[in-house]
């Protein structure tokens, strides 16, 4: 009995270390360094309480970040869900190049990100192909090009990240579709129901614990939008989100490690108690179901 | 008894013939990756070890986009390099801090005219030597220009000059452009802006450096040219797009350094262009001025030798050397300046002519935050609300809050 809990002990110290050293310490440290002044190129630090926390709650730029990450969670996750379901339900069917389809759906995801960034910053730029899509449609352009105009740039960001993530998504949501018996289709159809009651009354609540699946993860990765920012607006023109925020202060400009981490440790807590509430919700309708 | 002798005499041989072998290394973080320039500077790095047999030097190249961050985190865990090349910009804050070496002594040893010290003072102490200088001239295409422009020869005198130009040249036909207007880089629009700012008149500063004065009707005159400039002909895009644009021969204007030159040069690019010095109300305007610095780190334990190694490095010989290779107009060295190579030329003489009128920002501690604060009030009018006044106001109260902490 020892010698396999040492054996276990020995076999794990490799990742223990590890983990301790690279994930548990920073987490730590970096609550620790919330409560000071901590700056990186600085000789020393006070403790100073909870100054960092109240400082946040009065800083523009950390709330316009906040409303930033949170439009952007609130419209890039919708819009991704339903967009990869309908490609899902549409590359689902028999047809003719279904396979050369879902790749190419799929292909965006597994792309760089930095990228697709640099790609899409050519095409929204001022005379760039997205600008002339839009004036022969007859609508004008912002005059500068997407990413130079705070209405337009958050938004053109979150486009461009729907349409990288939707193929993944559709993948995810194509093996629960698979997973779904073909008789309850077949019994349905008996039954004289159509395709609006088959998709309402089977696939979609048949698809929820996948739906459900796909918003938790999306939803923590949009909490955590960064690249994009980086590469394509460096957080101007109203595109700072949390993690930018939290980039700029800490590793840029200020050196601010110390109110950086309060800022990440707010954004800790909000992505936990998002995550919670998904959890609470997914455990009571599938007590429902 | 003779035993233990020869045993001692034999140890102390060989502790001595250690010591004697013993070899420093310097580590050297430097900027320069370009194929045609890394070469030149591995052989002068060569000529160094070759010279000192005891001493090695490993270079590792850093990049502008990051190499600011990378050095505050090694300066802040204690790994810095023994030797760091540095945008002038970055003294004062690294200095302030207590991790580069004071090197006051080094400006007595010398001898070969070292111009802008000045950059890398800070409390009255030296904390870098100067390798290279930088400033930025007028870039124009005489096609189009000349084409333009009612009265020849064209010289840009007024900043109104330019503008008529400008407009002038961007009517000349579709995908034509008379300015070159740069969109938001970070540590890149405001070395367009200021120019302008200086030129104009304003200071950032008063005279008793008490108070900011960004927002002064000369620093409100300054952004509403560069505004004008940038709205009614601008070819909006970062210096890469914009340089590309006027070798095509797409733009009328453009300000750009001696890299441009070097461009034009190994492209071989079949450009018809002149440069020109600053305009402004007292011409010659003030342009930007700048500059690459080596310095020592605090924690080196191998100081000497670090500052042996950056004499060799920014001797005239090594800085004309380098300097043809990448075609550079402003060695610091006054020395290496006399050499024909840049009285060849006359764009490099226009060069050396700008740097000598051009201002450099404060020597400050917290320069890489003022200017992110300038380049917001330039983003706010040219991107923004269009406002003038209003975001340099708001610039202006932030930097005294900073100068307040």
């Amino acid at each position: 009995m020892l010698q396999s809990r040492l054996n276990w002990f020995w076999l794990t110290l490799p990742w223990l270390l590890i983990f301790g050293l690279f994930w548990l310490f920073p987490v730590i440290y970096s609550f620790v360094l919330g409560f000071t002044n901590y700056r990186l190129l600085a000789s020393g630090f006070d403790w100073i309480g909870f100054e960092n926390y109240t400082r946040l709650i009065s800083d523009p730029l950390f709330l316009s970040s906040l409303k930033n990450t949170a439009l952007f969670v609130a419209v890039t996750i919708p819009a991704t869900t339903i967009l990869s379901l309908a490609l899902a339900l549409l590359v689902n069917r028999r047809f003719k190049g279904r396979a050369l389809f879902r790749s190419g759906f799929f292909l965006p995801s597994i792309t760089s990100m930095v990228v697709i960034a640099l790609i899409f910053t050519n095409l929204l730029q001022r005379g760039g192909y997205i600008a002339l899509l839009v004036e022969m449609i007859g609508l004008s352009p912002p005059e500068n090009g997407f990413l130079l105009d705070s209405a337009t740039a958050l938004f053109s960001i979150m486009a461009m990240d729907v349409w990288m993530s939707v193929g993944y998504y559709m993948l995810i949501f194509l093996a629960g579709l698979k997973a779904i018996p073909e008789e309850l289709y077949e019994a349905a159809e008996i039954s004289g129901a159509g395709s609006f009651r088959k998709f309402f009354s089977i696939t979609l609540p048949l698809l929820r614990p996948v739906m459900l699946f796909i918003v938790v993860v999306n939803s923590i990765k949009s909490f955590q939008v960064f690249v994009e920012i980086f590469v394509m607006t460096s957080g101007k023109f109203d595109t700072s989100t949390m993690v930018y925020f939290i980039y700029n202060t800490g590793l840029t400009t200020h050196f601010d490690l110390g109110y950086a981490s309060a800022a990440a440790y707010a954004l800790f807590v909000i992505i936990l108690a998002f995550s919670l509430a998904q959890f609470f919700i997914i455990r009571r309708k599938e007590a429902i179901w | 008894m003779r035993l233990s002798r020869l045993i001692l005499l034999t140890a102390t041989f060989c502790l001595i013939a250690i010591s004697v072998r013993s070899e420093t290394t310097l580590e050297w973080w430097q900027f320069w990756t370009d194929p045609t320039v890394k070469p030149v500077l591995q052989e002068i790095v060569a000529d160094f070890e070759e010279q000192n047999p005891d001493i090695k030097v490993n270079m590792t190249d850093l990049t502008w986009s990051n190499g600011h961050e990378k050095i505050v985190i090694a300066m802040a865990s204690n790994t810095a390099p023994d030797i760091l090349e540095l945008g002038s910009d970055w003294i004062a804050q690294f200095a302030d801090n207590g991790h580069l070496a004071d090197i006051s002594d080094d400006i007595a040893k010398d001898s070969s005219g070292m111009r802008g010290w000045s950059l890398a003072e800070y409390n009255n102490k030296i904390y870098a030597r100067p390798w290279f200088l930088g400033t930025r001239v007028i870039f124009w295409n005489k096609d189009l220009v000349e084409k333009a422009v009612d009265s020849l020869p064209f010289v840009p005198v007024k900043f109104s000059d330019i503008y008529d130009a400008a407009t002038k040249v961007s009517k000349l036909g579709k995908n034509i452009y008379g300015w070159g207007s740069n969109s938001p880089e970070k540590h890149r629009l405001y070395k367009k802006f200021m120019p302008f700012f200086w030129s104009s008149g304003a200071q950032l500063f008063s005279d008793d450096g008490k108070y900011c004065v960004l927002a002064s009707t000369y620093g409100v005159e300054a952004l509403t040219q560069y505004k004008q400039l940038h709205d009614s002909c601008g070819f909006l895009g970062n210096q890469r797009a914009i340089e590309d644009a006027f070798l095509d021969g797409k733009i009328g204007f453009v300000i750009s350094g001696d890299w441009l030159l070097k461009r034009i040069a190994l492209e071989n690019r079949d450009i018809n262009f002149a440069t020109s010095l600053f305009p402004g109300p007292k011409y010659p305007g003030k342009s930007f001025l700048g500059g690459e610095y080596l310095a020592v780190s605090e924690s080196s334990p191998n100081k000497s030798a670090a500052l042996e190694f950056i004499r060799h490095i920014t001797s005239a010989a090594n800085q004309i050397k380098f300097c043809k290779a990448n075609h550079s107009a402003t060695p610091s060295s006054s020395e290496a300046l006399s050499d024909p190579y840049f009285s060849s030329n006359a764009h490099l003489s226009l060069f050396n002519r700008q740097v000598v009128l051009a201002a450099h920002p404060p020597v400050d501690p917290d320069w890489v935050e003022i200017e992110s604060l300038i380049e917001e009030a330039v983003e706010e009018a040219l991107f923004g609300s269009g406002k003038i006044a209003v975001p340099l106001l708001d610039a202006q109260r932030k930097i005294e809050a900073i100068k307040a902490r």
